[in-house]
Formats: structure tokens, sequence, C-alpha cells
């Protein structure tokens, strides 16, 4: 996969989405450098999780473009596996797959969907488990893991598969308070890597460390778009304003 | 006076050893059969197409509310009339099909319903196929939610396939009725063929436990634990 590294990753034009009637992405446009953090924040319902959604093909789209590495992401035809491959999710409810071992469900979809020997994606899985500071839990089964536990086998599942893109839909909103420290430290790990990340999070202080742009998104818009320091000291919009404000004395 | 003689059925078990296979053969078959059925009529009642889900509602609540033994003479008999000859073993096999897999969709359908969004949503974004996430995730999933109810179904279709005796099919259920009317001696051959269903249908569960105990061990990926 050559691509031009001054062409953006992740290009969205114009982006509409609608559930039947509702519309929900009300015309996005975005551009993702590689390398950059772009995290996410607005009022619930303003349409984050679809965006991502839309990203990886997981929703249909009824305007617009998405461009990922220069293919067009079209939910529906053959091609969006490849895609998917090449973009890693995590979800708020970790969505592992419980009828497997913590280390299974990291080699899964590398040997059965990648067709990788099952040898050499065990070993890059034990380093993964390092990684996300998890060696002594892979033979656990995902029931017997803390949520924190869980979301970082999720991170290391996600990974596994190489992505070039990793998506992060509100990964702590789930997580008992104590346990939020150790995945955010994991996703700023992550960051400091430089990989390319999209993360839907009230999490300021993630943002502030390690975002380069924070996005503040409302009634399916994006309404402000600027470096996370910039934005949380002096928000331009007063909508932004506000909602950082209730977030910010919470 | 009536004395309980089970000696006086021996003249008679010659045929016996067949009639037992032939049960188990037409029980196997249609427990086949009506798993593919099953998860066939299940894909189509969860399916996002109206169509589709209404083909497979119509036909579980049809097929639930005939009795089986009317299903059996439709076929064999009902079928004949308008031109279409199927033998008894198939029509049996066929009646008791379409009968268990109405019951097959219902309990795959659980299973289905049973697993959340979310891990379509997981298994999708890591690249999987529709073949890939249904056989790595979503079916060993439903496997181990249908597991107890499709022993029951199992048994319950070793045991529907003695209504096959109605259209001379050579089974355990025939043999009896034969062994009793020849020797008067009713009670015994009810007695030994009732010992025989529970011997079948317990093969046919210890059969099903042992092949998930082995599919369950197996890893889906080069390791263990
Ligand atoms: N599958 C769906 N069908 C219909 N409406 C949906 C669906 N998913 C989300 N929505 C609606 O889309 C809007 C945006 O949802 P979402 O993207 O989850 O927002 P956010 O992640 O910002 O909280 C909400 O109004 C929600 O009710
Ligand atoms: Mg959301």
């Amino acid at each position: 996969m050559s691509t031009d590294p001054s062409s953006p990753v992740l290009r969205i034009e114009g982006l509409v989405k609608r559930y039947g009637p509702h519309l929900v992405i009300d015309g996005v446009d975005l551009d993702v450098a590689a390398g950059q953090v772009v995290v996410f924040v607005g009022p619930s319902g303003t349409g984050k999780s679809t965006l991502l959604r839309c990203v990886n093909g997981l929703e249909d789209i009824q305007g617009g473009r998405i461009l990922f590495e220069g293919q067009p992401v079209l939910s529906r035809s053959s091609a969006i596996h490849a895609v998917r491959r090449r973009i890693g999710m995590i979800f708020q409810g970790f969505n592992l797959y419980p009828h497997l071992t913590a280390l299974q469900n990291v080699t899964l979809a590398p040997v059965k969907v990648l067709g990788e020997p099952a040898k050499d994606v065990e070993e890059r899985a034990r380093g993964l488990f390092r990684k996300v500071r998890l060696e002594h839990r892979a033979h656990a089964f995902p029931s017997q893991l803390s949520g924190g536990e869980q979301q970082r086998v999720a991170i290391a599942r996600a990974l596994a598969m190489n992505p070039h893109l990793l998506m992060f839909d509100e990964p702590t909103s789930a997580l008992d308070p104590e346990t939020v420290g150790d995945v955010l430290a994991v996703m700023e790990d992550l960051a400091r890597e430089g990989r390319t990340m999209l993360v839907v999070t009230h999490e300021i202080g993630f943002a502030r460390h390690v975002g380069d742009r924070m996005i503040f998104m409302d009634g399916g818009k994006i309404v402000e778009d600027r470096p996370p320091e910039e934005m949380i000291a002096s928000p331009e919009n007063p909508r932004t304003r506000q909602f950082l404000g209730s977030i910010l004395h919470h | 006076m009536y004395e309980f003689n089970l000696a006086g059925l021996l003249p008679y078990t010659g045929p016996l050893p067949r009639a037992i296979v032939l049960t188990l053969w037409l029980s196997t078959l249609s427990i086949l059969l009506s798993v593919a059925v099953g998860v066939l009529g299940a894909l189509c009642r969860t399916s996002t197409s109206l169509i589709l889900r209404w083909i497979g509602g119509a036909y579980v609540e049809v097929l639930r509310n005939i009795p089986l033994l009317v299903v059996i003479y439709l076929i064999f008999f009902g079928l004949a009339q308008v031109g279409l000859r199927v033998d008894g073993f198939n029509s049996a096999l066929i009646a008791l099909t379409l009968n268990a897999g109405a019951y097959m969709t219902e309990i795959f359908r659980g299973g289905l319903t049973a697993i959340p969004r979310g891990q379509y949503e997981a298994a999708r974004s890591q690249g999987m196929t529709g073949y890939q996430l249904y056989r790595y995730v979503v079916f060993p999933q439903v496997f181990r939610i249908i597991y107890a109810p499709l022993g029951n179904l199992m048994i319950g279709i070793v045991i529907g396939s003695s209504l096959a005796s109605v259209i001379g099919v050579e089974e355990v259920t025939t043999w009896m009725r034969r062994a009793g009317d020849e020797t008067f001696r009713y009670m015994e051959s009810f007695l030994a063929v009732g010992v025989i269903y529970v011997v079948l249908a317990q093969t046919i569960n210890i059969g099903r436990i042992v092949t998930g105990r082995w599919l369950l061990s197996r890893a889906p990926i080069g390791h263990r634990r």
C-alpha cells in the first residue's frame, strides 16, 4: 500500500447520514493526517459514534464520501472487508468474544481473516499483552476480567491487525473510575507512538496530553476544530463553551 | 392366567436388529436434516428481509400446529393422490424433518437473538466476512446456548420416528406390533420396545454430549490454554 505521506489517511467530504427521516450527520468535512490524534467531544446524540461507524462502513451513508488511504469506503461493497482490516475499532462495551480466551480474542482475526500463521500471530499477541500490561491474563476468559482489563484486551485485539487507523468510541465510559487510568495510559502510549487515532471521549486530560486536535460536534455538525489546549482555554463557540463548562466542572 | 414371559418373544427377534438400525438411521438423518432446516429457518427469521422473515415465521407456525402423524399422512397418502409417490421411509424422513425443523428453527433463533449486536460489530470491524463472522464468532456462542434444548428435541425425534410404523416402515414399533400379534405377548413386546427406545434415545443423547464436548474443547485457532 503506497500512500503519499502528504495525503490524509482519512478524508471525509460532505458526509450525510440519516436514519429514516432523522438527519444524524449533517454535512461533515474532515481530513485526518497520518499520526494525528483527533479527540471528539459533544453532547450525547450528536452523531459522534455514527461518524466513527460510517468511517469503517458499519453504517451506510446517504451523501458525501469517505476516503480511507485514498480508497472510497463503501459499506455494501466487497472491498469493505479490506478497509476494515486496516481500521481498528474499540467500543464502549468492549465487545470481546466471550467464548474465547483473551489470547484467542487477539489472535482470531489475524489468523482467520488475514491468514497469517498462528505461531507468528501468537508471538505478536504476547508482545501486545505486554504492551497493554496484561501478560498474566492472556489465558483468562473475558468474564474473568475487570472492565479495564477487557478494554485493554480489546485494544490488543485491534492492534493485532496492524491497523493504520484506530477508532475509540467512549472507551472508558463503561469503566469503574479506578480502572479508567490503566486504559488511558495504554491509549496515551499509542498516541505517543505516532498512531493515527480518532477518539470519542470526555476525558479532557487525555485530549490535553496527547490530542493534536479537538473537535466539538453538535447536531451532526462539526462546530469547532482546534488544538485541545486552545479549545479548552478559550472555546470560540458559545455551545462549545457551555458544553466544556459542563464536563469540566463535573 | 396371564404369565409374563419375555422368552416367548425370542423366535421373533430375527428382524429386530434391522428394525433397530432403521429407527436409528431414520432418527439420525432426521436430526441432521432438521438441524440444517433449523439453521436456515433461523437465519430467515432473523433476516433483515421482511419476506424471508415472513416465510420463516409461516413455516414454523404451520408445522408446529399440525400433528406429526398428519404430516406423515399428508406426504405418504396425500402426495400419492396428486401423483407424487414417496415411499414410506422417505415420507417419514421428510415429515420428521419438516416437523423437527420448525422446532429447530425456534431453538436456533433463540440462540441467535441472544447474541448481542456488539459481537457482530466487533467481528465486522475486524474485516470478517459474513461466513467468518458466523463460523468463528456467532455459531460457537449459539451452540453453547442451544446445546441443552437441542438434546430434548433430538430425543423427541427418536420417539417421533415410531410414527413411521403407521405407513409400514419396518422400524422398531412395527416390529413390536408384529411380534405382539404373532405371539399374543403384547405386554412383553411393548415393554421390550420401551426399553429399546430408552437405549436408542440415550445413545443419541450421549452422541450429542460427546460431539458437543469435542467441539467445545477445540480451540478455534492453533493454541489452547
Ligand atoms: N441504529 C439507529 N437507528 C436510528 N437512530 C439511530 C441509530 N443509531 C443512532 N441513532 C440516532 O442517531 C443520533 C446520533 O447517535 P450517536 O451517533 O450514537 O450519537 P453520540 O455518539 O454522539 O452520542 C441519535 O439521535 C441516535 O438516537
Ligand atoms: Mg456515542
